[in-house]
């Protein structure tokens, strides 16, 4: 099937031209177009505008910077001056208390025995019994007055 | 045939160099070479001389703003068709369906054109058609196409482009671009068979891209 009929009817579209002097005047446009493109702020700026407007309606009393500063000051020293705050000085310090204080042993008292004859007439049948008079110091209960 | 598009894009290389090189008049002059026939090619897709002036402008913008990025694969005139036949395409896809036309007026040379003197008596001199009732129906029938058969049509038949050259621009094999021809021609005969001119009437020399 020949399509050349068809393609020279429609070739006759070519004719159909802008208005007279449209390419002259089209660079013309370009250009104004590119300098009007170039004057259009890009969404950045639009948004850094906007965070701006809105950071300048919020009213904060000059001296409230330095109030602020002072107190940031005091609070970064009260917590760096803390004893021990240096981690570096703990296990020294551990150590040093460590050897300060040497463990104490409770100093023995000397205990006293006696031959108990007198309870019962019959013992010298039996081995003589030992009381000790004195209860050792570490049986003591803690609870005992 | 002689058409615009054969042109060798000569100093195109140099043109774009200079315009990577920071010359923005070097770009001027390569806005000015291809406007008529980026133009024609936008015209035929929209049938809308506003919207065609409103895309050409876009184009040349985005070529402007993209041309550090061309790297020369491929040669600037493709290049150029290629992001004119995209964003046209996108465009098209967005406007509403029902358009209005916005035609612009037939050159007066058409009056002498052999093709036309033939399709509009159709051998008969006495059932003549207006130019307006012919560009009318040739503009109706071309909006009945699909986007892919509209460009092929568009590239072959009006502005003469080879098969080769079309494939380039729209990525696609040459097979394709003639299957896509031969459908849509088969469609623009169905719509246009008044105009079929019969065997053997005036035919004008070269005519055939």
């Amino acid at each position: 099937m020949s399509h050349e009929p068809m393609h020279r009817v429609i070739r006759l579209k070519r004719y159909e031209k802008p208005p007279e002097g449209y390419f002259d005047n089209f660079l013309r446009d370009f250009h104004r177009r590119q300098r009007a493109e170039l004057l259009k702020p890009s969404l950045a700026t639009l948004l850094l505008e906007r965070l701006h407007g809105i950071l300048g309606e919020i009213r904060v009393p000059a001296m409230a910077y330095a109030g602020a500063t002072v107190v940031a000051v005091v609070a970064s020293i009260a917590i760096l001056g803390l004893p021990g705050h240096s981690q570096g000085e703990k296990p020294r310090a551990f150590a040093a208390s460590y050897q300060q204080a040497p463990v104490t042993i409770p100093k023995m008292q000397p205990v006293s025995l006696r031959v108990d004859t007198a309870s019962d007439p019959s013992a010298s049948a039996f081995p003589p019994s030992f009381i000790l008079n004195a209860r050792p110091a570490n049986h003591e209960s803690p609870l005992s007055f | 045939m002689t058409t615009e598009l054969e042109t060798p894009p000569n100093n195109d290389q140099e043109l774009v160099a200079r315009t990577q090189g920071g010359d923005p008049t070097a770009f001027d002059e390569l806005v000015v070479k291809y406007s008529p026939r980026l133009y024609g090619l936008i015209y035929h897709m929209t049938s809308n001389h506003e919207d065609t002036n409103d895309l050409l402008q876009d184009v040349f913008s985005k070529a402007y703003r993209s041309i550090c990025n061309f790297r020369g694969n491929s040669s600037f005139y493709t290049w150029m068709h290629s992001i004119a036949v995209n964003m046209t395409i996108n465009f098209l896809k967005k406007r509403n369906r029902r358009q209005h036309p916005s035609l612009n007026d037939p050159d007066s040379n058409i009056e002498n054109d052999p093709d036309f003197i033939a399709a509009t008596s159709n051998g008969d001199p006495t059932k003549e058609v207006s130019i307006h009732e012919l560009q009318k129906k040739l503009n109706a029938a071309m909006q009945k196409l699909s986007h892919d058969h509209r460009i092929v049509v568009t590239m072959f038949d009006i502005q003469g482009m080879p098969h080769a050259d079309i494939a380039k621009i729209l990525k696609v094999s040459e097979g394709t671009v003639r299957s896509r021809l031969f459908y849509a021609h088969r469609q623009l005969q169905n719509s246009l068979h008044e105009f079929k001119r019969k065997e053997g009437v005036t035919h004008s020399p070269g005519a055939t891209p």
